[in-house]
Formats: structure tokens, sequence, C-alpha cells
């Protein structure tokens, strides 16, 4: 038992010995305190309620590279449930990040960490930014170079951090994108911009290769993200709320 | 040395230059700084600047030579004012009513002197909030302690066994007494840290690592249980110029306070570190106050401008005004350990990048989506400056949009006839919006919209005025814009995807 939350201290770091013990009782639904079910839960980092559906391990999984297709809403989401649980979120390159609507689905803003412009030494800087961050989101250029590419790969493997890509990376885990969207609550001159019914389709490789969809309030009302219930629902139209 | 004139502070006088902004500011205001400093300098060698924008000085001695604290006090503020500079001055016991005091002038004199044993009569009506942070104010006036004189009255037992060391310094000050009494006697040993540069550096790689060395300075003191509330900081140029001054800090400087006054100090004395930046242009770019201003002559920091002394060869941090160090509190859940690793990653990329290039956000409040959040620099304390938590008038309904351009996009939409869309001074439309292009995006197809929402912001401050009528707008794509126009030109401030 001693052991066990000294080995798991060094794969948390940051994590007191109470935590970690909690932790483990946490998931395994008793005292008895079992290492593996805290490993295997502890190289997933959460995810919003809502996107766990889409992500084969059902939160983002450390060491691996997500994509998304645009810094949007989808990109801040799934960054916003790690933070949420207390993880530091680092962004690079995205100098027009909408921090309100992130700390809106729930991300922290006091442990987020910006570099707008990390210029042509970007690897670098998001390789610095993955040592103190477990999760961290860049906007690649057009083609990121291979080599770059493989020495982050490499850095993720060993620092167990995971990163949300907003462009193209070969062999991503998972790929998300939003097909269609349409927005509630606005008019022709009327009203205001109030929900965002979104699909989301993820595919991948691995486990992730069956392609998975599915349709999110993104954002409900209240700007946090959510399932729409009247997905797959044949002829329930969305009432325009206002 | 028994009784109460062993407990009262020293005399302090405040100089408070108000066109400083409360927030620690840009490079070029801290150098500007300079100028203030060098003119209370020519009263007494030791001043000690707590920010650019407020300096200290012991009142006692110069005092006795000008003949009187009131006269000091004016005198100083004038010769401010010679150098074109709004300048208050205020004498209390104590740095923390004197700086009151130099702010309660304001309005009508130059200079506010408490009288000798004044200071709890003065402080009395000041709130508890002017005073303790957050976590002591917020009990205090829960518990119906509004003012700094209810809170003085309380008996000094109660205080420490509920509030605990920093309740009972909050009460010492509220009391016009010492907060801390300083540690007895000098340190025997040097208690100093240096490095030297070889070869010299540019101000980055020094205030880099002045934070190392102001660990290790800290170090050192917590291994005698002390701290510091005051640092001299000695800077040698690889020309043989040297450069110091005192900073002294409100709580109990850490590393990275330290670190930032450093840099502070580095901007006061190269005048334009920046290497793009042709020989240092005199007057360049400097706050508006001192636009107006008389060009004085450098300070006695001041390498003559347009000098570029090969950089820096040796930093020195001398920890002055030792008290005893009362320790911290760690968190319960480690959260330490992580923002030490968080800090190290930062200090790394600023290193890397320089010191604005790595941000962290603070919430702010405002009518449009680029006023929501402010950018401090990494490590930097700063709050924003109009709170989230006040009713926004007229602010765009939620959803906020998850992309804010920092600087807006030119854009373009016309109405069903391609001409385009304008709205009159009384907020009429010319006719329903029927296709935009954003920056030099294509042309989409509006599907729905809704506005104008009509925004006259700052009207009574000219250069910063805005009159705009904001719309959002949804294309064919499914994307969601938030339009605006101005001057009758059009502008995309934030996308909805």
């Amino acid at each position: 038992m001693r052991d066990g939350i000294s080995q798991l201290k060094g794969l948390l770091p940051g994590y007191s010995p109470d935590a970690l013990r909690v932790m483990g009782e946490t998931v395994t639904g008793n005292t008895a305190f079992t290492e593996d079910a805290v490993l295997s839960r502890a190289s997933v980092l959460p995810a919003l309620p809502a996107l766990a559906g889409l992500l084969p391990a059902g939160g983002l999984a450390k060491g691996s590279v997500l994509t998304v297709d645009r810094s949007g809403l989808l990109c801040l989401a799934l960054m916003a449930g790690a933070s949420a649980a207390g993880a530091w979120c680092g962004v690079a390159g995205v100098p027009d990040l909408g921090v309100a609507a992130a700390a809106g689905m729930g991300a922290e803003p006091a442990r987020l960490m910006l570099v707008p412009d990390p210029g042509p030494g970007w690897p670098q800087v998001v390789a610095s930014m993955l040592e103190a961050c477990e999760v961290v989101v860049v906007r690649l250029p057009a083609r990121p170079p291979a080599q770059a590419r493989r020495r982050l790969e490499g850095v993720l493997r060993r620092g167990g951090g995971v990163l949300i890509a907003v462009g193209a990376w070969e062999g991503a885990w998972v790929r998300l994108r939003v097909t269609q969207r349409s927005w509630s609550g606005i008019g022709h001159g009327y009203g205001s911009l109030r929900a965002c019914r979104a699909e989301v389709v993820a595919e991948g490789r691995g486990t992730a290769a069956r392609p998975r969809r599915c349709w999110l309030w993104l954002p409900a009302p209240d700007g946090t993200v959510t399932l729409d219930e009247t997905a797959g629902v044949p002829g329930v139209a969305v009432r325009a709320a206002w | 040395m028994r009784g109460p004139a062993a407990d009262r502070p020293a005399r302090i006088l405040a100089v408070w230059c108000p066109d400083w902004p409360e927030e620690p500011a840009s490079r070029d205001e801290a150098r500007a700084f300079g100028q203030v400093v060098a003119a209370v300098e020519d009263f007494c060698p030791v001043v000690e600047v707590l920010r650019p924008g407020m300096c200290i000085l012991g009142a006692r001695g110069p005092a006795r030579y000008v003949g009187g604290e009131d006269t000091l006090a004016q005198k100083i503020a004038e010769a401010v004012r010679a150098r074109g500079f709004g300048c208050h001055t205020g004498v209390a016991d104590g740095q923390f009513a004197a700086c009151l005091a130099a702010r309660a002038a304001r309005p009508r004199h130059a200079a506010l002197v408490v009288p000798l044993g004044g200071t709890r009569q003065f402080l009395a009506p000041y709130p508890v909030h002017a005073l303790a942070g957050a976590g002591l104010a917020g009990p205090l006036t829960r518990l119906g302690i509004r003012t700094l004189g209810d809170f003085a009255a309380l008996p000094a037992r109660d205080v420490a066994s509920r509030f605990g060391a920093e309740g009972t310094a909050a009460q010492r000050v509220a009391r016009g007494q010492q907060a801390r009494r300083l540690a007895v006697g000098a340190p025997r040993a040097d208690l100093s840290a240096t490095v030297e540069f070889d070869p010299p550096a540019d101000a980055e790689p020094v205030v880099f690592a002045a934070k190392g060395l102001a660990e290790q300075m800290l170090a050192a003191l917590a291994a005698r249980g002390l701290s510091c509330v005051r640092v001299r900081v000695e800077v040698a140029g690889a020309d043989g110029q040297e450069s110091a001054r005192l900073w002294r800090h409100d709580g109990l400087l850490s590393a990275l306070a330290v670190a930032q006054r450093v840099r502070w100090q580095l901007d006061g004395w190269h005048p334009a570190p920046a290497p793009p930046t042709a020989p240092a242009p005199p007057a360049a770019p400097e706050p508006p106050a001192t636009a107006a201003a008389p060009s004085a002559g450098p300070g006695e920091t001041g390498a003559p401008d347009g000098e570029s002394p090969g950089g820096i060869a040796s930093l020195r941090l001398v920890p002055d005004q030792l008290v005893p160090g009362e320790g911290r509190q760690l968190g319960l859940w480690g959260d330490d350990l992580v923002s030490d690793q968080v800090e190290r990653a930062a200090v790394r990329l600023q290193a890397m990048l320089g010191h604005e290039a790595v941000t962290h956000p603070v919430l702010a409040g405002g009518r449009g989506p680029g006023e929501r959040a402010v950018l401090v620099p990494f490590g930097d304390v700063r709050d924003a400056r109009l709170p989230a938590d006040r009713p926004w008038p007229a602010r765009i309904p939620p959803p906020d949009p998850a992309t804010v351009y920092p600087v807006p996009l030119p854009a373009d939409v016309i109405d069903a006839v391609g001409a385009p869309v304008t709205v009159t001074g009384r907020a009429d439309l010319s006719a329903p919006p029927d296709a935009l292009t954003a920056g030099s995006g294509p042309w989409l197809a509006i599907t729905a919209w809704a506005g104008p929402w009509p925004v006259t912001e700052r009207w009574w401050d000219q250069p910063n005025a805005t009159r705009r009528a904001r719309f959002q707008l949804v294309t064919e794509d499914g994307t969601a814009w938030l339009a605006a126009i101005e001057r009758g030109r059009w502008q995309i401030e934030a996308r909805y995807d």
C-alpha cells in the first residue's frame, strides 16, 4: 500500500498521498486500495461528460494527440473538462482564445498558461509547456515538420501529457470535427444567439477507428456543453427560444 | 526603549504620483519614474520605491534639516511638480498611513501631515479593505467590523487567536504601530547573493538569473528564521557604471517579486534594452504625463541615453530590514508542488520568448467580448481594472464567443441589392444584411441576424471613446459572428464556432 502510493506519486506529481488514497478508494468503491484500478483511471484525464461518448477511453488518454479542425468551442470544451478537474492547461499560438467562453464551460482561468505567439520555435515551446501542463492546445502551422511531430510525440510518451492540435496531425489518436451546426434563438432581425446544436464526428486509429458521431448543444443556453437529447428523434423541431 | 515610543514606527514621508497606474507599470513607465526618484533624492539619499508611482523615505532627518515636516512635504511635492509630474505627499507614522495621507491630500493640497501620534485617529474612518487582504477583510466585514477604527479597538489577544500572525500585524498597523518588530541587531553573516555575468548579459537573462538568485537569498534567510521586507538591488555594468536602489514590498518579498523589481530597475537604467530600437531616442515612448515634462537630466541611476554599455556584469541582492520569518501554510492538496513546477516552466519560457510572451488570463468586466479577459504576464500579480462581477448593462448576452480577435477583422456587409449596410445616428438600419465577407474570406450569405445594438462608451474620454452598433450574424456555413459598425466601417470582433 505504501509502495503503491509512492509509485503513483511518481506518475501523478503534485498529488498528495491523501489525495491518491482517496482517488484509489473512489475508483475501486471500497477502501481496499488496488493499484491497477487507479492506474487505469490515472492514465486518462477527465473530459466533460457530454464528450465522453466521443472519446474511446471516455476521456483524454495520457500521452496521446487529439486534433480538432479549428480552435472553436469544441477545442475549448476538450480542455475544459481536464481544467475543471484541476489540471493545468497551456495554449500556444491561439491569440484569439475566448477565455470567457472557456471559463463558461468549466475551465479555470487561474490554471491557464497562454503563449499567444510562440514563433518559429513552437515545438520547443510546446515541449516546455508539456512539462508543466497536463493538456496543451497548439495551433499548428500549415505543415508541421515530421521531425517536430516525432519529437513532441516522444515528449508526450515520456511525460504523459495530452496534446490537442488545431490542424492536421498524421497518426493522431482521435480526430474531432464539427460537421453541421444550427443556431437557435436568432431570427431575421430579432432575438440573439442562444444555443447551438452541432454534430461532432470523431475518427481515429486503433480503438477509435470506428467513427463516432453525436449531437451536442455546443454551447447550451447556459454556456456549457451537453448532449442533445432530441437527437435521433425525427421531426422534433428546435424551437427558437426567446 | 520601553513604552509606546518603542512601538511607534518611524515618521515616513510618502510621495505619490497619480499619473502612474495602480498596477505594475510597463517598462516605459518604470523608466520615467526614475526622474521622480531623482528629484526626491535631492532631499534624502535613501529613497525606497514601492512601485513605479509611489516611493517613501524616512522624514525625521530631512525634516529637521529643512525646518519641519510640513515644509519638507511641500518642498518635495513642489520639486516633483517642477519636473512636470502630478505629485502629492503625506507624512504619518508608518508607511501605510503615509501612503493614505498622500492620497488624502489629493483634491486640494499638495501635502498632508498627520501629527505625531495622530495616526490611529487618522486611519479610523478608512474601511478595513484598505489595509487587509480579502482573506482578512471578508471575515471582519461579516463580523460587523467595517472600519480600521473598529478593528483597532478589538482586543489584541482575540485578534491574534482568531487571525494569527497576519491579523496581528494588520491590527498593529491600524493602531499606528509598527507591523512587525524589526529583527534585533544587524545580521552578522553576509546574507547577500551575487551573480557575475561573463560575458556581460542583456536585461532579459539578468532578470531570469535574478529569480534564481532571489530564491537563493531567501533560502539563506529562511535557514536563519528570517525574511525581509526590503531588498537592495545593485547592478554593475560592463563599463563600470553602477546602479543601486532600495525596493520595499508591502508583504514579504517573494523570489518572483524580487525579480520583477530587478526588471523595473534595469528598465530604468538601460534606456532601450530591446535590440531593434535605434540608439535610444531620448523621449520616445513615454506615458502621457511625461510628454509635457521638461527634459530632466537622467537620474542618479541613469546611464547616459544612447550609450549601449555592453551589458550587465554583475547583480547583487542585499536583504535589508529583516523580520522574523513566520512561514506560510502550504496547500492541503499539494497545490504548491504543482504551481512550483508551472512557475519554473513559465520562467524558462519567459527567458526564451520575453517576459510578456507568457501570460495567464484574468476575467474582467466589460460590454464587448474583447474586454472580458485581461492577459497578465506570468509572475505579475494584477487584478482586472474593471471587475467582472458588476452588472454591465448592454453587454453582449451569453453564450460567450470561442474566438475573440485581439484586433478586429475588417469586414464588409451588403444588403440584397449589393449596397453596403449602414446604421443611422438613431440606430436605424439602411436595409437587412444579406452577405458578409470577413478579413479576406469569401462572401457568405447571411441566414439569420440580430441588431443593431448601439453602444456609446467613455464619451467623456475622447481618445478612448467608442460609439458603435453591434450585430450578431449567422452565415450559411453555420458560423455565427459578432460584427460591429463604427464610423461606417464594419469589423468582426468575435466568432462563435
